[in-house]
């Protein structure tokens, strides 16, 4: 039997390829079931107007009871968003892709969650350099302090 | 986590009460007033579950599975099992939790509960020792986990009235409203469940569920809550050991 991270994201590609995605959101790669690629822009009016942003989804075998690996991409010219919960290497700390992630998420739900989040003010986290001196590769490796929703 | 320590199996073989018992031998002497109050009531046996916050939903699911092979009426009880196990759906899908998002934890356990009459490509339904290393194994054992748990965040959604006021987070003890307990206690993995999702999960599966509280509370007995949801108020109950923190499977000695 196929690994049950692959059964379910097959049926999540299924779902992006005969249904699109929400606005704002654009599918650009999922060669296979391990990285998939998106762009995500801010509709409407707001301080990200007219910025588009990669998101990258790493999955393991256990997805999607295991959290994926959620991380804007900061590499060929690309930046994150300048945001109180994106660090400039492009991790991002949302409860959601820790401690609150619950397999009734899915891709396109985290992907709709981080685009409603970027609508605040536009500064990086208070401790952002001191974070990506430090940071493992993988941003679910770091134990984040979720102190607000904001 | 230290990991010299081997960790225990997410369940665990039969063990005699003497091995939990041994643990408090240096401790409280009226957790071993209440282990051998267990004892001489016949449940001198435990089958014990890794205490990673799944406890309650793991054990629950092996006990039940294995109260349906042990059935007098298999056949009957593996019926009935999988028609209400088919209604949950419904419940899931009123509750506006996603066909995508269910349904292969759905059926990994469906799977599991037919092999129990249907013989396998071995020729061989499923027995209690097969039932064990399949719960082991994480992946079927926590599809299981989860789709009990999306059942119970369903059940509690769908009646809220009923539950509201009873729903605090499970360490700081604030009060939370039905929608966000659902999302961040019930929802996510690694939540430890209190009475409240055991009422509404028992609810959901029609199930008799007998919790033994073994607390230290009172050194000459052991407290049963009783929560009866199958139709058949007699039907044999599932029975769990609650220690704070934490759920085992209690077993009774065969009659």
């Amino acid at each position: 039997m196929a690994s049950i991270s692959a059964r379910r994201l097959a049926k999540e590609l299924r779902e992006i390829q005969s249904e699109g995605c929400p606005v704002g959101i654009t599918l650009l790669e999922a060669n296979d079931f391990s990285r998939w690629l998106f762009t995500i822009e801010v509709m409407g009016e707001s301080l990200y107007q007219g910025e588009v942003y990669d998101l990258q989804f790493r999955f393991d075998a256990q997805y999607p009871i295991s959290s994926p690996a959620v991380q804007f991409v900061v590499t060929g010219g690309k930046q994150s968003p300048i945001h109180p919960h994106v660090y400039s290497n492009g991790h991002i700390c949302a409860s959601i892709l820790g401690n609150e992630w619950s397999p009734v998420l899915s891709v396109i739900a985290v992907c709709v969650t981080l685009q409603s989040m970027l609508a605040s003010c536009k500064v990086r986290p208070t401790d952002n350099d001191r974070y990506v001196r430090n940071a493992p590769e993988n941003p679910k490796k770091t134990l984040f302090h979720y102190d607000d929703d904001t | 986590m230290n990991e010299a320590v081997p960790e225990r199996p997410l369940i665990d073989a039969v063990a005699p009460m003497s091995s939990l018992r041994s643990e408090y031998e240096n401790g409280s002497p009226i957790f071993l007033k209440q282990i051998d109050w267990l004892v001489k009531h016949g449940f001198d046996h435990v089958r014990r579950t890794r205490g990673d916050g799944d406890c309650f939903y793991r054990s629950l699911a092996f006990a039940y599975v294995e109260g349906l092979i042990n059935s007098r009426e298999r056949d009957f009880a593996v019926g009935s099992s999988l028609s209400i196990l088919e209604s949950t759906k419904e419940t899931l899908d009123k509750a506006g939790i996603e066909k995508m998002v269910y349904e292969d934890f759905y059926e990994d356990f469906e799977t599991l509960i037919q092999s129990i009459i249907k013989p396998g490509k071995d020729g061989r339904t499923l027995n209690t020792q097969q039932l064990l290393l399949a719960f082991q194994q994480p992946e079927v054992s926590n599809s299981i986990v989860i789709y009990l748990r999306f059942l119970t965040s369903a059940q509690i959604r769908l009646n809220r009235d009923s539950y509201e006021g009873f729903l605090v987070h499970p360490d700081t003890k604030d009060p939370m409203d039905v929608d966000s307990f659902c999302a961040n206690v019930v929802q996510a993995m690694g939540k430890e469940a209190d009475n409240v999702e055991i009422e509404a999960l028992c609810r959901a599966l029609q199930l008799n569920v007998d919790l033994a509280y073994l607390n230290g509370v009172r050194g000459d007995a052991v407290d049963f809550i009783k929560f009866r949801h199958d139709l058949n108020p007699n039907a044999t109950p599932v029975v769990l050991l609650y220690r704070p923190g934490h759920y085992d499977i209690l077993v009774q000695k065969p009659r």
